[in-house]
Order: C-alpha cells, then structure tokens, then sequence
C-alpha cells in the first residue's frame, strides 16, 4: 500500500524508493532490483548497483534527497541502499534504526556526497543504531556534529569513505568524523578522516575494533581509541594534524580500556595548530605524535614517527588530565567490559578500583626521525616540555612515571617499574623519565633523560595477562 | 484541495472519507499501517479559529512539566480502545494498552502573548502502542490547515514569532524524521534490549487539574481517566507528588518558584528535557555519565564537579558540568542556553533559548553552596 502513497506524492517527494512498486512502475521510478535487472545500465550507478546484491536493494538516483530520506524512514531490515553518483543535500541528518543489516553503499569517494552543509538542525551527518552496519564508498561533508555516528551497535563496517568539512582547521567545524561508540565487531578500513574540529576517526566505548589503513589529516586529533578494549589499529597515515594517534580511558567511564595495539602506522608532520573549540582534546599541543593516557596493555609498535615537534610518544597517568584520583574510581559493580586479571589499582571504596594509571605498556621497534624539536608553548604539556629541554629536541619517549615508588633523576637502574612500562628496540628512539607528578608542582626539577637501551627493567616484553590479544572481529560485511 | 482529498480516498481505500468530516461519535480508527492522512484516524477536528474538537473516545491532558521545543504551543491527548485502561506506574510513564494512541499536537502563534490567536498548526505526532511496541508517527499539516498527511522523512521548517517577553524569535523548527523519533523516546528495558517508550504521561506529571467542560469541568486529570474505567490502580492522587507547574514560571517569572521548591521544579525541568537520554537507561546520552534523571541522586552523576565525557565544542571552554554555586562556569547551563549548533542541548527540538528554562537552571546551579571543583 505505501507505494500508493508514494506515488501520489510524487510532487513533494520527486521519485519513489520504495521497494515493492508494481512493475509498470518500476521502470521509470527504480531501477530494478533484486531480480527485476533488466534495466539498461545506468551511467549513476557504474560502481555499485542493485544487479550485484542479491538481498533487498534499493537504488536512488545521485541528489534525490528526498528519495534518499524517504527510503531511510521505511526501512526494512536487511536493505542495502545504493546511492548514485551525485550530490545529496540535506537539511537534516540521515537517521538510521530498527533495520539491522542496512548497508549505505555510493559509488565512490569521490563520486557519491551527502552534503549537509545545508543543515540547521543539530545532527550527525548518518546517525545510526543498528547490527550489521555497512557504509562504503562516499564521502560525507559538512556534518553539523559528527559525520558518521554508529552507536550500540554490533557488526559495523566503514569501508571507503571519507568525512570531511570544506574549511580546513576551522573550529565550527563538526567534532567527530569516522565515530563508532559503544559497538563491537567494528572495522574501519581504506577511509579517509579529514578537518574534524575534535577527533577524525574516534572510536569510543566499544569492543573488537580493527582500524587499518586508513588516512587520517587536518583534524585536531587523528586517531583516538577511547575506552576501547580490543582494538588493533595498523597501516594507518596521520598526518598533520594536531596530534597523530592517541589512546585513553576518560574518568567514570565504566569500560576498562585495554588490550590496545597501534602498530606499523605512519605517524607524521602532526604539527597543526590546535582549532578545537574547547574540551579536553583542547589540552593538546600542536606535533603530538602518540599519547597513552590512562590505558593499560597496549602496544606501540613498527610505527614511523617523524617531525612531530612538540614529541612523539607520551605516556601519563590519567591524573595528568584530572587529579582527583576518585573521579578514577568505578566500583566492580558497575563496570561494563572484562576487567579481571588487569592488574587494577584497588579504589578507596569496597570492592572498586581505579583506572587512572597507564600500565603495561610496550613501546618497542618503533622509527623516530626529527621529532620534538619546536613544542607547542601555547599548551602546559608543550610549554612544560620546552621548559625541561631548552634548546634540545624533546625524547621520542617520554613517561611521566606518576605512581612508581621510585624516581631517581641520575641513575634509571634506581627507578621503578611498577606500572609495567617497556622501551627497547626503538630507532633513534631515546627515552625520558620526566617525573611528570614533581614537575606539575615545581616545573623545571630535574629529572632522567635520553636514557639510552638497553633500559634495564624498562627493556621488559612482559605484560600483566600475556602479551596484548590480537583481535578477531565476529562478523565482516 | 477538495479534489486533491478526493482523489486521495479514491485511491486509498484503507483510509476513512475525509469527504465525510470529522464526526466526533464514530469510532477512531487505528489500522496495523499507518494512515496517510491524519484525519483518517477520526481522532480530532481542527481549525485555526475554532482551535480542537476531540472525538469523543479520545481525552485531552495536559502536563505539568513540558517538553521545550522552540515554543511551539503543544496539545495532547490520549485514545484507549473500548474496554481497555492504562496501569498506574509509579515511576515510569503509565502503561498502555495495545490499541492506545497519544496525540501531541505542535503549533504555534503568531504571537506566544496571545496564545489563541494567529494559530497554525504544524505537526501532529502519534505514538501508537503496537502488539511490538510503540511505533512514532509524525503528520505535516498542509498550508491551509486542512490535513495532515504521513511525513517519514521530515521536514526543517523557518517560524518567525514573537515571544512571551514580546521579542521576535526566529525557530528552525525541526519535525523530526520517523527514525529521529528515537533519539528521545527510544530506552533499554531491563533487559538491555532498546524500546520506545512515551515520555510525558507520567503520573507525577498528569497529577494536575484540567478543564474538560461541560458536565465534567475542572477534575484531575488522573482521577478523572479512572473514572472514565480508563486507569486502573490508581493510589490517592494526593500520594502522588505533582511535577512542578511550569506554567507558574511562564506567567509569573521565577519569581513564583518559592526557595524550597527550586531545586525540585530544576529537577522536574532537567527530568523532562533531559532525561529522556540522560538518565542510566539511556541508549545515547550515557556516554557522558550525566544522570539528570529524577531517581538520580549521586552527585557525580548529577554532574557536580564533573568533566564532561566527550563534549568537545559543547564545553563552551568550560570544565566541569556543574560548578556548584557558579552557573557561569557551568557547562549544563552554558548547552541549556546557547544556539551554538554542536553545542547546544537538548540535541533535537531546540534551536533556540528557552529563556525561563534557563533563568530556572541558572537559579539552581547558583543557589548551591559554592564547590570549587579545582
């Protein structure tokens, strides 16, 4: 019955998706699907079209905007949608729910826009809760908020796009580009993450992540891996942005992040001044390569880092970023995700820990080339680097070493190592004890710098649970 | 017009004539797929002169504590089939039975001073409780004020008005899309799985007199649908503690919100136009672990001294949710009452301030004793 109504509306809504049309119909309003592929080729649809999907498909011409929202509010689960070349503009945001197994499928990155440049309500870009997720070759422009936002969802595919804004490093600019939360089984691949005013591929809260090879430039931060456990992130280029690849846990948060790799990416030239409009990703100056922030059992490794010039790898106890040690605290009872065998520092409370400490962590086989060299002065962490190094380039890597029962500025074999924390193996990759808890009182005291390998006790492969898990994904689309 | 309808019951025969009008004795009806046209349904008659007329199996109600959304004027109403009641809940919104429509009218005046004069009507949502759950219906009345027909895909619509303090306001008044319909009435249950859920009809909220004419007059509203047989387990309405009459503020200032009553009427604003994803239960405000629901009564989760979670540019440059005692530094406050896009709350219906909303948030936060949350 609704292609009735659709027909009849044909004035306001311009062309007809619904799928069920009669086929007298369907020659002029769709073209055929699923079966009904008779039709001449359609030059719109000369990378991807309903002939090639065997499930329930729907196609919509490039720039039928209307079409495009009208097949989105009637979606049946298990539909892919295929867009035609051309340019969509919107008004509001594309909203996708109660259909799992959607796939939103254009005809190339750079042949297939959503445009929401034209929107003034408050919205993602493609807003989506649902499992089995797939989006693919399009790009994604403008977003009021975030551009691509995938929520509580399981099985989740980005393949081929991009999201971007026109005005490069502009703080109006949307926060998230690429932006899974609280998923699992999410793959982001061969994308393209561009101007975000916050993060351009943020994955957030979710579990049994894979990122790869993907390119990541002109955001404020690249790359972030937040409260995330399982996620391998690989192949990836981020370049100028403000800071390249980061992975954290936020305080209250319920999932304990960890089991984080990062590794064989190339991580560059992130020296853009920082743009955000404000939050915590505001904190960051300009050439950070990598931080690990409240993070446990990751792994830095293979990756090339190269003039990032405030430093490349950083890493610093959550207290860094908000010192009240019992916003950190989570009881067990609440906590969401695995956390068991973490080696968790125990809370005040009965039956809680905290998760602000950065442990477990191997920094290992990494290539640093002409970093540190100018830090950011219009950020603490920047200014407190500048401070400590003068004139010489900042360490490759540099802990903070908040928590460890020992700190000796003179000697490392005198130091610690209760938060885990393993160097080795890094070219040119010289390593700093900054004593970061001293420093934030009394900048400028001295600590332990240019340490080179072997590091002793810091030269360790050894993790609290064995080695960081590799990560296998339920389902790919 | 007239012909365009014609054409249109010729051609949809599921849909009652609309030739007929709208006869306030004959059943409303409510088919498994959603009718194109709103006066299919027989729910209401509208005109912007005359204003509403119910069928009479349907019942008006209003709210203590309304949702804000761009000051549109908003009417409401509730159909139970025949022989079928809601179940009292003391908490939640009550419990509907299958076949139950809830009618939320969206209008606005030309001027919010003279509320009845200068109508036009913009929307009409329906929330219908299916065998499966709820399903959201939005309808776009027609320029001439006619009919609403089906609008799954929404619209973004300009309204100029002058408001109640007599200052012209310009609204992007969004009619959301049917899938959007989520973003605030969508919760997990308890056993995680996402479900959509009305907001409003909650007891606490519908514990108010209303004027139902007639025979009938000036009732409460709870007592009044038990006695119609459509409520069933109805406590004393006076067990019932009321949601803070926002109308007060609206006509009096806050100037009407005695010092004790503060932080329940900020609470009762916060539950209503926040707490629809801010609340545990939520599927996407939980990300920022600000609680702003009724039952919450941790501080860290109200957002006393709180980062916020992932906020970015909605911070406004500010670090904690809420300063106790300094609702400048507070950026609950500063999302309540900018127009940033990106930054302001709630994330849908709002494009503009809502000016004693906020005055009411800010009178809170600042009669707190002070926290310096550094």
């Amino acid at each position: 019955m609704l292609h009735t109504v659709g027909m009849l509306n044909h004035n306001r809504r311009q062309k007809s998706s619904f799928k069920i049309a009669p086929a007298l119909w369907a020659a002029s309003l769709l073209a055929g699907c699923g079966g009904e592929s008779t039709t001449p080729p359609d030059p719109g649809f000369a990378n991807h079209s309903c002939n090639e999907i065997e499930t329930e498909c729907v196609q919509i011409a490039g720039g039928d905007t209307q079409a495009l929202l009208d097949a989105t509010n009637a979606l049946e689960p298990g539909t892919t949608l295929i867009l035609g070349a051309g340019t969509f503009a919107l008004e509001n945001g594309i909203t996708i729910r109660n259909a799992d197994g959607t796939h939103l499928i254009g005809q190339g990155i750079d042949q297939t826009t959503l445009d929401f440049g034209p929107a003034t309500a408050q919205v993602n870009g493609v807003d989506v809760i649902g499992d089995d997720f797939l989006i693919q070759d399009l790009t994604v422009l403008d977003s009021p908020k975030d551009g691509v936002r995938v929520e509580a969802s399981k099985g989740v595919v980005f393949r081929r796009i991009r999201t971007t804004w026109t005005n490069a490093a502009d703080k109006t600019n949307g926060a998230y580009g690429i932006y899974p939360v609280k998923s699992s089984d999410v793959l982001v691949e061969d994308s393209r993450a561009e101007n975000a005013s916050d993060a351009g591929l943020y994955v957030g809260q979710s579990r049994n992540v894979i990122v790869r090879n993907n390119v990541i430039t002109g955001n404020v931060a690249g790359l972030e891996i937040e409260n995330t456990q399982y996620a391998d992130v690989y192949g990836n280029l981020a370049e100028n942005n403000t800071a390249g690849i980061v992975v954290f846990d936020l305080p209250g948060n319920p999932i304990i992040g960890h089991d984080v790799r990062l590794r064989d990416n190339t991580i560059r030239n992130n020296n853009l001044a920082n743009f955000s409009p404000g939050g915590t990703v505001s904190m960051i100056p300009a050439g950070t390569g990598t931080f690990a922030m409240a993070s446990r059992r990751v792994e830095i490794t293979g990756n090339v880092y190269e003039n990032n010039q405030t430093g490349d790898i950083a890493l610093i106890s959550g207290l860094v970023v908000d010192s009240d040690p019992s916003v950190w605290e989570l009881t067990e009872a609440e906590i969401v995700g695995d956390w068991q065998g973490l080696g968790l520092m125990p809370g005040a409370a009965p039956s809680s820990i905290m998760n602000f400490r950065t442990e477990n962590v191997v920094v290992a086989g990494n290539s640093h080339t002409n970093s540190g060299t100018h830090p950011d002065t219009s950020r603490d962490l920047g200014l407190l680097l500048a401070i400590l190094y003068g004139s010489h380039p900042i360490d490759a890597v540099i802990y903070d070493a908040i928590g460890e029962s020992s700190i000796d500025a003179t000697d490392i074999a005198k130091n610690s190592n209760d938060n885990h924390i393993c160097i080795g193996g890094n070219s040119d990759g010289s390593f700093a004890i900054l004593d970061l808890g001293t420093q934030m009182g009394a900048p400028g005291s001295p600590f332990l710098k240019n340490a080179t390998a072997p590091l002793a006790h810091f030269s360790c492969t050894e993790l609290t649970g064995g080695p960081v898990a590799a990560v296998s994904l339920a389902s790919a689309n | 017009m007239k012909g365009r309808f014609a054409l249109l019951a010729l051609a949809l025969s599921a849909c009652a004539d609309p030739e007929g009008g709208f006869d306030a004795s004959k059943p409303v009806v409510v088919d498994e797929a959603p009718a194109e046209l709103l006066s299919s349904y027989n729910l209401f008659a509208w005109s912007p002169e005359a204003g509403f007329e119910f069928n009479d199996r349907v019942v008006p109600y209003d709210l203590n504590m309304p949702l804000f959304s761009d000051y549109a004027l908003k009417q409401r109403a509730v159909y139970l089939p025949e022989g079928t009641a809601a179940t009292f809940e003391p908490e939640k919104a009550l419990e509907f039975p299958v076949g139950t429509v809830l009618v939320k009218n969206f209008y606005f005046a030309a001027d919010l001073r003279a509320p009845e004069a200068n109508r036009k009507l913009i929307e009409t949502r329906l929330l219908i409780r299916r065998d499966k759950g709820w399903d959201a219906l939005p309808y776009v009345w027609d320029e001439d004020q006619q009919d609403a027909r089906l609008a799954p895909s929404g619209e973004v619509r300009p309204i100029s008005f002058t408001d109640r303090e007599g200052l012209p306001r310009v609204a992007s008044y969004l009619v959301p899309q049917r899938n959007q319909c989520q973003g605030c009435h969508a919760i997990k249950d308890d056993d995680g799985k996402v479900v959509m859920t009305p907001i409003g009809p909650k007891a606490r909220n519908l514990n108010r007199d209303h004027d139902y004419g007639g025979a009938t007059g000036k009732v409460n509203q709870l007592e009044h649908l038990a006695s119609l047989g459509k409520l069933d387990g109805l406590p004393p309405v006076e067990s019932i503690v009321p949601s803070y009459d926002f109308s007060l503020i609206e006509e009096h200032g806050l100037e009407a919100v005695p010092a004790e009553k503060l932080e329940a009427a900020a609470r009762d604003y916060l539950d209503v136009n926040c707490a629809h994803c801010h609340n545990p239960r939520g599927v996407q405000g939980i990300t920022s672990q600000l609680f702003l629901d009724k039952a919450t009564q941790d501080t860290f989760h109200l957002g006393y001294c709180k980062r916020p979670g992932s906020a970015g540019a909605g911070t406004g440059g500010l670090r904690y949710d809420i300063v106790p005692g300094d609702p400048d530094a507070s950026i609950l406050v500063y999302r309540a009452e900018t127009e940033e896009v990106g930054a302001m709350m709630p994330l849908l219906g709002r494009s503009v301030t809502h000016t004693s909303g906020v005055a009411l948030l800010r009178a809170w936060v600042g009669a707190m004793p002070p926290v310096d949350c550094n």
